[in-house]
């Protein structure tokens, strides 16, 4: 197998423009920009809270969607063919925060002292904590968050989480909440473990992020699919999740995603017996600022200009962090012009 | 030169639209090979499948339509009198017609990256894996080495030839 090339618009290291660069967030987006601008010359650093490059990709895309080996050769031909220096289990951040993945960064790094230190910086940090739900009991032990279980999951296949970790879901009832991307990948790794699942959505199938393709695939391998609920409380015993109370709906006028509106009918509570639940109901963007360093707007993703420049001068951001929950696609392609903005800019064309 | 082979392999492609990106990035804006969602939400990448026995080529009255040395299907833009001929026999609608260039223009399997000794970009950066580039016999290896990585609900049984005839002639699997 080869490797994603992500210098794919070049065959070698070109002539050294002596330009520095940082990168902090090693996903499609940061790794694609890295391709683009070493094959201008400049040299590439990039800065990673994990243990090694890949970002979405290598850490919570199951392996049947995306091999890991074509991740890691890709990451590899960086550092090997266009000394690419990666900083892995480094932390970038101004401020504090609490995000996913947290436990495995052994450092802290300041945005700022690398825009101190390097000729320009890209952000392409991505969406790394995932929305809560604001319901009664959402707290209880059980509730499982989903890219925290995929990470285990993948982490443990990596060899970065020792088995203990991965909850024992043989046998058991995992309840997923939400029809995008995240719960069905959940719903794959948890019924591979052999758990029991049924994914709850509030709109039906063909409303589904997912698409009915993907969910029927799910189905066909015994995973339950019930529409047209949204949960209204966490039931439990002993502080431990036993079951999730779900109203009916039905669907409205569309809103502004263009998708029908689901209404709760009030009085159809009913309730189904869960051992875990997952709310894979959206993620947020994440920043390395907390606070005022850089302009984000009122979903925390990064504000940026044309030029995919933020608001401090040298600072651009590029991929999820920027637009919300995309695809690896999407990333790519704001890494790229992303990157060809910095080159433009550093060039002192832009 | 030995005939090279691009083949999209849609049971293991994954519809993250990266394929398309990086055609379109490197075409200033117009893709070769375009994300068709179904009804059901199945993303399709269609490019041009080089076939072996291309009704394009055979029915260009002009004789625009060449196989270069690597395989390719190519255009040649100058003697391309727009009759629209190749896009109503080829299954998959692939011939576009570029008012800017006033040819038909189409995948030519990245013949200016070629040149320069890169292969097409599409299958360089799919992550899935799902787009192989090479001789016959390699794509074959590669395509059923990437299957067996799949899970089982992805998979469909396929004998040899079904696989070979669709890498050589375009016949799509499903
Ligand atoms: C469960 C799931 C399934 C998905 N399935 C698909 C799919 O099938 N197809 C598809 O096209 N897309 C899929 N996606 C979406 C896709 O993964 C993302 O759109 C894509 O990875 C975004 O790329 P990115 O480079 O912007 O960010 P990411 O891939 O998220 O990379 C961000 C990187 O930044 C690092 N980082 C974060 N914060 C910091 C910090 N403060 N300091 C240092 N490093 C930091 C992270 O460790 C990570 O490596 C899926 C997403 C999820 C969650
Ligand atoms: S890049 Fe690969 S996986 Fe992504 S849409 Fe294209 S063929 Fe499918
Ligand atoms: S896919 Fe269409 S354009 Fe391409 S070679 Fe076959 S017939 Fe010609």
């Amino acid at each position: 197998m080869k490797g994603m090339k992500f210098s794919f618009l070049c065959k070698k290291k070109p002539q050294p423009t002596g330009k520095r660069v940082a990168i902090v967030g090693a996903g499609p987006a940061g790794l694609t920009a890295a391709g683009y601008l070493v094959c201008k010359g400049h040299n590439v650093d990039i800065y990673d809270k994990m243990p090694e490059p890949g970002g979405l990709m290598l850490f919570v895309i199951p392996e049947f969607r995306i091999p890991v080996e074509r991740v890691r050769l890709g990451a590899k031909e960086l550092e090997e063919e266009f000394e690419v220096t990666y900083y892995p289990r480094t932390k970038v951040m101004e401020g504090e925060r609490l995000d996913e993945g947290d436990e495995f960064y052994e450092r802290v790094v300041g945005l700022d002292e690398l825009r101190e230190n390097y000729d320009a910086v890209l952000i392409a940090t991505g969406i790394w904590n995932v929305r809560r739900i604001g319901i009664p009991g959402d707290d209880l032990e059980g509730i499982l968050s989903p890219l925290e279980l995929l990470f285990w999951i993948k982490g443990h296949e990596l060899g970065y989480v020792p088995g203990e970790k991965v909850p024992d879901l043989k046998g058991k009832k995992v309840g997923i909440i939400g029809a995008g991307l995240t719960a069905v990948d959940t719903a794959f790794e948890c019924s591979r473990l052999g758990a029991d699942v049924e994914i709850f959505y509030r709109r039906t199938i063909r409303e589904a992020p997912a698409g009915a393709y993907e969910i029927n695939i799910l189905r066909n391998r015994g995973v339950k699919w019930f529409e047209l609920v949204t949960p209204k409380r966490v039931i439990g015993e002993n502080g431990r999740v036993k079951a999730i109370e779900l109203l009916r709906t039905r669907l409205g006028k569309p809103d502004e995603t263009g998708r029908r509106r689901p209404i709760p009918i009030e009085g159809s509570e009913f309730q189904v017996p869960v051992d875990y639940l997952v709310f894979a109901i959206g993620m947020v963007s994440t920043p390395p600022v907390n606070g005022e360093y850089l302009a984000t707007d009122n979903r925390g993703r990064i504000v940026v200009d044309g030029r995919h420049m933020t608001s401090v001068e040298g600072i651009f951001a590029a991929g999820d962090v920027v637009n919300g929950p995309t695809k690896v696609g999407r990333a790519i392609k704001d890494g790229l012009y992303a990157a060809v903005s910095i080159d433009e800019w550093l060039r002192g064309e832009l | 030169m030995e005939r090279k082979y691009l083949y999209l392999d849609y049971l293991t492609c994954i519809g993250c639209e990266t394929c398309e990106t990086v055609c379109d990035f490197i075409h200033g804006g117009n893709p070769h090979i375009r994300i068709y969602v179904t009804e059901n939400k199945q993303y399709l990448p269609i490019n041009c499948k080089h076939c072996d026995d291309a009704p394009c080529l055979r029915v260009c009255p002009t004789n625009a339509i060449y196989r270069d040395e690597d395989g390719a299907v190519r255009i040649a833009e100058n003697r391309c009198i727009g009759c629209l001929a190749c896009l109503q026999v080829c299954p998959y609608g692939v011939p576009f017609y570029s008012l800017k260039v006033k040819a038909i223009t189409k995948c030519d399997m990245c013949a200016e990256r070629r040149e320069e000794g890169l292969e097409p970009a599409c299958a360089e950066m799919c992550p899935a894996e799902a787009i192989q580039y090479g001789p016959l016999e390699m794509v074959l290896e590669l395509v059923n080495e990437r299957r067996a990585k799949n899970i089982p609900e992805h998979r469909r049984e396929i004998t040899k030839e079904e696989l070979r005839k669709s890498v050589s002639s375009g016949y799509v699997l499903l």
